[in-house]
């Protein structure tokens, strides 16, 4: 059977889309491991159909649940604690209030539990809620994507809310600086369309009186090129980049050497490179 | 949440055996995944069950993650979600009863912030299943956010299991030709 068979394509669908039986299920797996062809079928589902991903509301596992699995990798003792970003807003789900039973509950532990089941209820109601608004959204800037009966009513308050646009991702690229099969010391990313690199510290801390500096090497470029002083804090960002070929930013060298504080007095390296590495695109433009 | 980049950066740390990196990757994910398997799952217990198996994989295969091939979003709530639905499937069915009578759209308000934040994939994608028959549309976004079977929509739209078969297989290959994949 050709693996391109419509067959194929609407089983892999189904798979991503996650309503065969276990049976089926466990026959697509085996198909997978056997099929690279039907394998990159299905993965090219899910990553369509992940998009959808982006509608459903975060909400916070048990604060338990690190250490479960921190044990189950095998992690022998807790890191040293990291300071963490606040990676999404506190769960406040818009749909509704709390009632007053939860509100009431005298128990601590019934009010967690409370409240975790009705976030759970939230969670499951407003994913498809949004993006069932987000279909009549699109309607009302492209009615004519929409079948009669599902197009909005006239609503004039409605119709002045249109989407605003997404800001168009530009390619991304990363390079990880780092000895030679040592670990990362710095992550560098770059933004296609800016040429803003930005430098994150995750392994080095350089010795007093004395800075990091970050090179751009190319074989197109008599000596090496400073990008400037790095690592005195976690992150640091430069716009730098604008000045060179795309082609040179992207096929270049970046190397980090260590420098007296402040950086080379000449626009010089004076040591050799102790972390480097070459960018990888990582985040293709939007098409 | 971290940009894709950060999030590519993190795995390839992960995959070099990097433990903090990899907390910082359970912090900046550990809410959007719990979210995904916790509306399939419907059970607080079995949700975190499943994402502690799911960061455990992530660990052990993030050398695996192509980022050429899928976001680094995509990938780990795939890993996650596949095996929420592994696990409804075969404990049986979850109770459809336990479906709040909420999900129609009109009952509900959007979050504000998604549609902000959608991206060109996304709006793409909700302009395909736009253009499905309005059933359709909802059968296609029940299966996907609940993660029903084929039996939880016959008994949700009333309607032969058949005949879900037929319009979900419809309505996907309908989504390819719109995408134009």
């Amino acid at each position: 059977m050709m693996v391109d068979s419509d067959d194929h394509i609407a089983l892999a669908a189904e798979y991503a889309l996650g309503t065969l039986d276990a049976n089926e299920r466990a026959q697509v797996e085996a198909m997978m491991s056997g099929d690279k062809d039907f394998s990159a079928i299905v993965r090219s589902w899910e990553h369509r159909l992940g998009a959808l991903n982006q509608m459903v509301g975060p909400v916070e596992p048990g604060p338990e649940l690190w250490e479960r699995i921190r044990t189950a990798v095998g992690h022998s003792e807790p890191q040293a604690p990291i300071e963490l970003p606040q990676t999404s807003p506190p769960v406040a789900p818009a749909t509704a209030a709390p009632s007053p039973a939860v509100a009431d509950s005298s128990s601590a532990i019934g009010l967690t539990a409370s409240l975790r089941k009705w976030r759970m209820i939230a969670s499951a109601t407003s994913a498809i809620a949004a993006a069932l608004v987000a279909l009549i959204a699109l309607g009302l800037s492209m009615p004519d994507l929409l079948p009669d009966s599902v197009r909005p009513r006239p609503r004039p308050q409605l119709a002045e809310v249109k989407p605003p646009p997404a800001p168009k991702p530009s390619a991304q690229y990363v390079a990880v600086l780092q000895k030679e099969d040592g670990s990362p010391a710095f992550i560098l990313t770059v933004d296609e369309a800016t040429r803003t690199f930005t430098a994150r510290k995750v392994g080095a801390s350089s010795e007093p009186g004395t800075s990091f500096e970050l090179w751009l090497i190319s074989d197109k470029l008599p000596k090496p090129r400073s990008l400037g002083v790095i690592g005195a804090n976690d992150f640091t960002s430069r716009p730098v980049l604008a000045s060179y070929d795309a082609e040179l930013v992207k096929s270049a060298t970046y190397a980090v050497t260590v420098e007296q504080a402040g950086g080379s007095p000449d626009g010089n390296p004076h040591s050799a490179p102790i972390f480097s590495g070459k960018l990888v695109e990582a985040v293709p433009p939007a098409r | 949440m971290l940009t894709p980049a950060e999030l590519v950066w993190l795995i390839a740390a992960v995959a070099k055996g990097d433990e903090a990196a990899f907390e910082r990757l359970y912090a900046a994910t550990r809410a959007k995944l719990f979210g995904v398997v916790l509306r399939i799952l419907r059970r607080q217990d079995l949700a975190e069950e499943v994402i502690q198996e799911t960061y455990v994989r992530i660990w052990s295969s993030a050398g695996r993650f192509n980022p050429g091939q899928s976001s680094p979003i995509t990938w780990m709530a795939s890993l996650a979600r596949n095996r929420a639905i592994d696990v409804v499937r075969k404990r049986g069915e979850a109770s459809i009863e336990e479906e709040p009578a909420a999900m129609e759209a009109s009952s509900d308000a959007p979050d504000p912030l998604a549609r902000r934040e959608m991206t060109e994939e996304l709006k793409r994608l909700l302009e395909c299943i736009g253009r499905l028959e309005p059933d359709r549309q909802k059968l296609v976004l029940l299966a996907y956010y609940n993660g029903w079977s084929r039996e939880q929509l016959a008994a949700k739209f009333e309607t032969p299991v058949n005949t879900i078969k037929t319009w979900l297989r419809r309505s996907m290959m309908d989504i390819r030709e719109c995408l134009g994949i």
